[in-house]
């Protein structure tokens, strides 16, 4: 049994909980009377994880000094899944993704990489992997092309590939011009093009979409779901949380150094109990219409403006909402859904 | 350790020294120092001195500039890539940082050698054209040492800038460093031998008495070593005291050249001892 001292989102005030790593609690604040959950941190049992998978993490800890920026973090990204790795600034996620990586090393902790053992086999284990760092950089005083070629060398890489590359990140014409003279986006463009120099089976990519302009975005997001396609298992950080949830299979929530939750995105809505908000315009509103909504079970609130009704509901009751309004003799004329989002499920499990 | 990885860094320091215009630069300084110090670096006689007495003077302008240009070379080098990020691409390549330290060294030392050879070598033969006396063997040997001398300091800032965790400390170290060995090192030397030898003494063609364990001492410093180098295979050269010591009979150049190596092995060992343990 733990015991975590929380703050309350509403009112601030300190909350003290009780639990087992792991657990999921539920909690009210004794001050305002706000309801919510707390889950307890790792660590996080991957057992199920296959040898196979892409990238195992088990038990990860690394601390500065007396700060543990990563603590007891564990999971695993499956063989062709893009994985989103997602936490506030400072939380772990570069931390985390540098020990994948070997580039610091860790207090505790095992990490594979297609089942080799990053600690003893670090040069192996680094070859199925294409990386993008968070701060990309580059020889200043050489040209796009040479520092690309120069990174083929050593990854044995074709020349011809590295022309093929730059093509692809939409930097054909500055190939022969020096990266000192690059913008940010061109620099970063540079970067996903030495990630996939040598088409690596994995991608670790620490937040690919920094300092891109919108068409830059749109580039990297359809390279990444086009690499996807080719069976390339990919692990993205990113703080674009509509773009995680667009191409990412599961996601990972870091918060503080400890990996909060893990799962599909329409999974810890779940886990949240994140209800669907139906927005339904009716020809005439009628009182009739919204007692029939409140006598269906499982909704939550029902919100009036006008002749629009706003509906809180568990996800399974949403056909009955609409069914209820219509019976009621309401005519729709507009229906919109929206389910939980990254955005939400995110807040949700960062807030604590 | 994989020999073309190795052979990729190395290339790749030259050609970013090359591309901003290091070598060309330092290469032009060389020679120029050299024709000035030939030319105008005797009192007692005017024009081109021969290469002998040319070495003369180029070995103490050498002990200053080389360990100058050895740590610019070197003191960034590990922890400038940390800082900018490139580091982490490199490793991430399927690198080792013992194959980086490597080829680092290799490349920079390359650079260095180059920038010696070219702006000694085109002074010395301006030199050996105009000057009477010509041994170019002699003077090969001098840019030989001098390169092996150039290669001890990049070693030690190679091994410092693993040891810092920022670009700005490890140049103030550098620089404190450079302090050390060229200035506050011969002080510290002289006044512990000021404690046994009557510096009154000194005129012109007298020779001290040197105690053995100040002999022993100045191999703790490489500038001292590398004089004491060219006195032994090349002929006298100003010493840190700042008047001709005579070389104790057990100063041979294969122990001078071998305590070199020995600072060149030593910090180039702690370089990838240090960067291996270090957090990129």
């Amino acid at each position: 049994m733990v015991t975590q001292v929380i703050r309350c989102p509403k009112c601030k005030s300190t909350i003290t909980v009780m639990g087992s790593p792991g657990e999921r609690v539920s909690v009210t604040c004794p001050t305002c009377g706000e309801k919510g959950f707390y889950v307890f941190p790792g660590p996080q049992t991957i057992e199920q994880a296959p040898e196979s998978s892409a990238i195992i993490v088990r038990n990860l800890t690394k601390s500065y000094k007396d700060f543990k920026a990563v603590d007891t973090v564990s999971f695993a990204v499956k063989k062709g899944e893009i994985f989103g790795f997602l936490g506030p600034n400072g939380a772990g996620k570069t931390t985390t993704i540098k020990a994948i990586l070997d580039l610091i090393h860790a207090d505790q902790g095992e990490i594979h990489i297609n089942g080799i053992n990053v600690r003893t086999q670090g040069k192996k284990a680094r070859e199925f992997v294409g990386y993008m760092p968070e701060q990309v950089a580059f020889y200043d005083n050489l040209t796009a092309l040479q520092n690309l070629r120069f990174y083929a060398e050593m990854k044995h890489a074709s020349k011809d590939e590295c022309e093929r590359l730059i093509e692809q990140v939409g930097l054909g014409d500055a190939g022969k011009k020096k990266v000192g003279a690059f913008s940010k986006g061109m620099v970063q463009r540079l970067g996903m093009a030495r990630a996939m120099l040598g088409s690596p089976p994995i991608m670790i990519l620490d937040e690919p979409s920094g300092g891109l302009d919108p068409r830059g975005v749109v580039l990297v997001r359809d390279i990444i779901l086009d690499l996807k396609k080719k069976g390339v298992s990919i692990f993205i950080s990113s703080h674009i949380l509509s773009e995680i949830q667009e191409i990412c299979d599961r996601v990972g929530i870091i918060n503080k150094g400890h990996l909060v939750a893990q799962d599909t995105v329409d999974n810890l809505g779940k886990k949240l109990h994140l209800k669907p908000q139906i927005t339904v315009t009716v020809e005439k509103m009628s009182p009739s219409i919204e007692q029939a909504i409140h006598k269906v079970p499982k909704v939550d609130q029902v919100t009036v403006t006008g002749n629009t009704l706003e509906i809180i509901c568990d996800a399974g009751t949403k056909a009955a909402v609409i069914l209820a309004i219509s019976t009621a003799g309401g005519n729709i004329i507009n229906l919109q859904m929206k389910e939980p989002s990254l955005e939400e499920v995110f807040m949700r499990f960062t807030e604590a | 350790m994989r020999t073309d990885t190795v052979i990729s860094i190395a290339k790749k320091e030259i050609m970013d020294n090359i591309r901003n215009k290091w070598i060309i630069l330092v290469s032009i300084m060389f020679a120029a120092l050299t024709l000035v110090v030939s030319y105008f670096g005797s009192i007692t006689s005017h024009g081109w001195q021969d290469l002998g007495l040319t070495i003369s003077g180029m070995t103490s302008f050498a002990t200053y500039l080389i360990s100058i240009i050895a740590f610019m070379l070197g003191y960034a080098t590990i922890i400038g890539e940390i800082e900018r990020g490139s580091m982490s691409a490199l490793l991430s390549l399927a690198a080792t940082r013992f194959e980086i330290v490597v080829g680092k060294f290799l490349g920079l030392g390359a650079v260095l050698c180059f920038t010696v050879l070219v702006g000694f070598g085109f002074a010395g033969i301006v030199i050996g054209v105009n000057g009477s006396n010509v041994d170019y063997l002699q003077y090969m040997t001098f840019i030989g040492m001098t390169m092996i001398f150039g290669l001890v300091f990049l070693s030690i800032s190679l091994c410092f800038s693993t040891v810092f965790s920022k670009r700005s400390t490890a140049l103030g170290g550098t620089i404190f460093l450079w302090f050390l060995f060229v200035i506050i090192l011969p002080i510290v030397f002289v006044g512990l031998l000021a404690t046994s030898v009557d510096f009154t003494k000194i005129t012109t063609g007298t020779t001290l008495a040197i105690p053995e364990w100040y002999y022993v001492l100045i191999l703790f410093n490489p500038i001292d070593v590398y004089s004491s180098l060219i006195t032994v295979t090349i002929g006298p050269v100003t010493s840190s005291i700042g008047g001709l010591i005579p070389n104790p009979s057990w100063y041979s150049p294969g122990l001078l050249l071998g305590v070199l190596l020995i600072w060149i092995v030593v910090f180039f060992a702690l370089a990838v001892w240090r960067f291996n343990r270090k957090d990129v």
